[in-house]
């Protein structure tokens, strides 16, 4: 391992920022918090994206590694131990430097703080709280940040950086424990999982905590006499710190706090005290104290195409895991080659990006759609057609519940059509209250007439006589995608010349009657 | 008398009071809703049947316009309408009218007639004029110049500055930075700690006021931008379609 000292912040920032690439979550979303007279920053529930980067990813946050060693050899990753590269860490308070002068000046809307592994996963994390804790209370920064935890560390430590951080993420890494095994010999399913459990835990006891404290407060000068209220007041103020504390002196849940003791029952007091011996230099912001674990959620995110799941695979553990861990983003990486490896796809593999845009179209679907994986995919169907998006592909197995009118089907329905979104799903119902719609309307609220008029009847009429029949709306429905992946994939490979593309001697879009008369030859 | 067939046009300036103060005067006069109009000054071919009666902006009746928008229709209206008024679409003035003219006989439930068609225009210069607003949140980059003053610059086609510097203000509290509208020349300064305004300000002068100075995190950010994205999977088209190249005109990461 070269390890390079000297170099200065931008050679630094440069590695650094390389590494962390191929980490994909790059959101600012999930919390709503106004700007404060003593600090700097805001954030925004719906994220705000600053820039794309030349791949089309959208940038952020600014996305860097603590340090580039690790001590682990996953051989998918450009970090693993084996690989000859020039390592180099940052200093917490280069961190906080690069993230208030890059924030001020509107580049970012916040940290996205990911590591190797340093020495040992606690020492790792330790470093990693100590950049947060200074950004957040020595340079009083209030915008987002998104911090990983690391698998193996000890759970008062992400405890504690969870109350600093907007979101945590583990990731994932691969869909399925075999792949990690093979792939990731440093890591085990079950290191995963106990903290991505953990922080679910928390952020639910933490909502109770919190919603306590603010009901007391409520509560006690209407129901108290002038006398008692002060008291009444310094008993709260009191309970708040100790209910809403990230250390472990905070009366965890009993599950909880079995695990928390358990693991680590030596650093549990020291980091309590350490915690409450802080200098407030000014009024100290004191984010930990009231503060929410966690309040942007946590996400996680795995490799797609490095060993061979299966789309249902992949789909079921997405399912699994918005469910049973109440994530809020699951993300899909498609591999990218860079290391060479018997077990890994060989150098110069394509990334599977349609397989993963699949990916991300079904994970929509579940999240917002109220589509089950089961529904959508099955073991016997293990793999999403790449010519059609899921919903489409859905649609044509499930043709006997169409045509759907549009003007009386509730909302679930109508979430189902191919062309209709949640937006113009809600459009619709609020349009339809005062009038009847017609196509042209749906047009105007923002429905994909192309592929919706299909699928659904407008007072009884549908827009052409489209029969509803498998085949048929098969073709147009894949015509219509090719050209869509057509022209995303092939951009910069060479083609041949066309007579008609080249020349525009071609009817430009087909419209479905064209592909009616071609179909019965009257073209 | 006036004839039948006259139609009266009240023309007025561009900013939101000018606006709703003709409303106000078009909807006082009691000439009939479909023998009014509404038209923003610019160069414009006149109408031979239609007298022109030039609007003087009066905040007292842009305020009481303002204020019956949100006691009749709803607050949602009335940003609604504030937004629309900030269009560059030359139709706004009448378009705005023509939506009050359903908004105070429907009351609230009108934001929900998408198809009607004056609701739905109004709803669509509200979603292109937030939009815009939206894109230079995300895309203005400011420059560190003397003293810590941050600079920035936009150019945009609506007239968003106003929607533009709340955000700001809001996120940098204790900083003192100028956002100029290229195109305006209307500039939005802001005070550490104080409150922001906007003001009329030619650009060489702004450039003038704030001698430029080397930011050393110019160069950090360019770093940074070129190191995160990933070559295989290069995709300028996507690229360009999530922030269109209009927007990157004084993007730090695309300027030398």
């Amino acid at each position: 391992m070269l390890i390079q000292e000297n170099l200065s912040l931008q050679q630094k920032l440069e590695i650094l920022a390389d590494a962390a690439k191929y980490d994909v979550a790059c959101t600012s979303s999930g919390v709503d918090r106004r700007g404060r007279r003593d600090a700097l920053g805001s954030a925004v529930s719906c994220g705000i994206c600053h820039s794309f980067a030349a791949d089309g990813r959208c940038v952020s946050l600014l996305k860097v590694l603590l340090t580039n060693e690790c001590i682990y050899d996953c051989k998918y990753c450009v970090n693993r131990v084996s690989n000859d590269t020039v390592r180099t860490s940052f200093t917490p308070e280069e961190i906080c430097t690069l993230t208030m002068e890059f924030y001020r000046r509107n580049y970012i809307e916040g940290l996205f703080l990911s590591s190797g592994i340093l020495r040992t996963p606690d020492y790792t994390m330790e470093q990693m709280y100590q950049a947060l804790w200074q950004l957040r209370e020595v340079h009083r920064f209030w915008g987002y940040i998104h911090v990983k935890a690391i698998p193996g560390a000890d759970p008062a430590l992400i405890e504690r950086v969870g109350h600093l951080a907007d979101r945590m993420s583990i990731n994932l890494e691969l869909p399925t424990g075999d792949g990690l095994r093979k792939l990731a010999p440093g890591k085990s399913r079950e290191k995963i999982l106990t903290p991505m459990r953990q922080i679910q835990r928390g952020i639910a006891d933490n909502r109770l905590q919190l919603e306590d404290a603010r009901n007391r407060k409520k509560i006690y000068p209407a129901a108290l006499p002038e006398a008692r209220l002060s008291t009444g007041r310094g008993q709260q103020l009191a309970a708040v710190p100790a209910g809403g504390a990230p250390g472990p002196s905070a009366a965890p849940a009993p599950a909880e706090a079995g695990a928390v003791s358990a693991a680590a029952p030596g650093t549990v007091p020291a980091a309590a005290s350490r915690r409450r011996s802080v200098p407030s230099a000014r009024s100290a912001l004191r984010y930990e104290e009231k503060s929410k674990f966690v309040p942007a959620g946590q996400s996680t995110q795995m490799i797609i195409g490095a060993t061979g799941e299966t789309d249902h695979q992949i789909l079921t553990v997405t399912e699994a895991l918005y469910q049973k861990f109440d994530l809020k983003r699951v993300f899909f990486s498609a591999y990218t080659a860079i290391n060479e490896d018997a077990a890994l796809p060989a150098l110069g593999t394509r990334p599977p990006l349609l397989r993963e845009h699949r990916l991300y179209q079904a994970d929509w679907l579940l999240r917002f759609y109220g589509f089950e994986a089961g529904e959508l995919l099955s073991p016997e169907r293990p793999f999403f057609n790449e010519e059609l998006d899921p919903k489409c592909d859905w649609a044509l197995r499930h043709l006997e519940l169409f045509p759907v009118e549009v003007n009386r089907a509730d909302y679930a329905t109508l979430l189902r059509v191919p062309g209709i979104g949640v937006k113009s799903a809600r459009r619709i119902l609020r349009a339809r209250r005062s009038c009847r719609l017609d196509f042209g309307d749906l047009k105007k609220l923002g429905v994909v007439l192309k592929r919706a008029a299909l699928f659904i009847t407008c007072c009884g009429k549908m827009r052409e006589n489209t029969p509803i029949e498998e085949q048929f709306l098969t073709r147009i429905l894949t015509a219509e995608e090719q050209k869509k992946n057509r022209r995303q994939m092939d951009d910069a490979s060479f083609r041949q010349l066309s007579l008609f593309g080249d020349f525009h001697l071609e009817n430009l879009d087909p419209g479905p009657a064209d592909l009616w008369k071609s179909l019965s030859g009257q073209l | 008398m006036d004839e039948q067939w006259e139609k009266t046009v009240f023309v007025c300036g561009g900013e939101p009071d000018d606006i709703l103060t003709a409303v106000y005067d078009a909807w006082a006069s009691r000439k009939g809703h479909s023998r009014v109009r509404l038209e923003v000054e610019g160069e414009r071919t006149l109408d031979l049947f239609s007298r022109y009666v030039p609007v003087e902006a009066d905040p007292e009746k842009a305020r009481k316009v303002m204020n019956a928008i949100r006691n009749k229709i709803s607050g949602r209206a009335w940003q609604m309408v504030y937004r629309s008024a900030l269009s560059r679409e030359e139709s706004r003035a009448d378009d705005i009218y023509r939506f009050l003219v359903g908004g105070f006989y429907y009351g609230p439930r009108v934001l929900g007639m998408l198809a009607e068609p004056a609701v739905y225009r109004i709803l669509e210069l509200n979603r292109a004029v937030g939009n815009e607003a939206h894109f230079f949140r995300e895309f203005l980059r400011f420059d560190e110049r003397e003293n810590h003053i941050l600079f920035g610059r936009i150019r945009p086609k609506n007239n968003v500055i106003s929607l533009v510097m709340p955000h700001f203000a809001d996120r940098l509290p204790q900083e003192n930075f100028l956002i100029l509208d290229m195109g305006r020349h209307t500039a939005g300064l802001h005070p550490a700690g104080g409150e922001w305004y906007l003001t009329q300000l030619d650009p060489e002068a702004g450039e003038q006021l704030l001698q430029k100075q080397e930011d050393p995190f110019r160069d950090l950010w360019k770093t940074f931008f070129q190191a995160i994205s990933v070559e295989q999977r290069k995709n300028p088209k996507l690229q360009r379609s999530m922030m269109p190249l209009r927007y990157r005109e004084y993007m730090t990461e695309f300027l030398d």
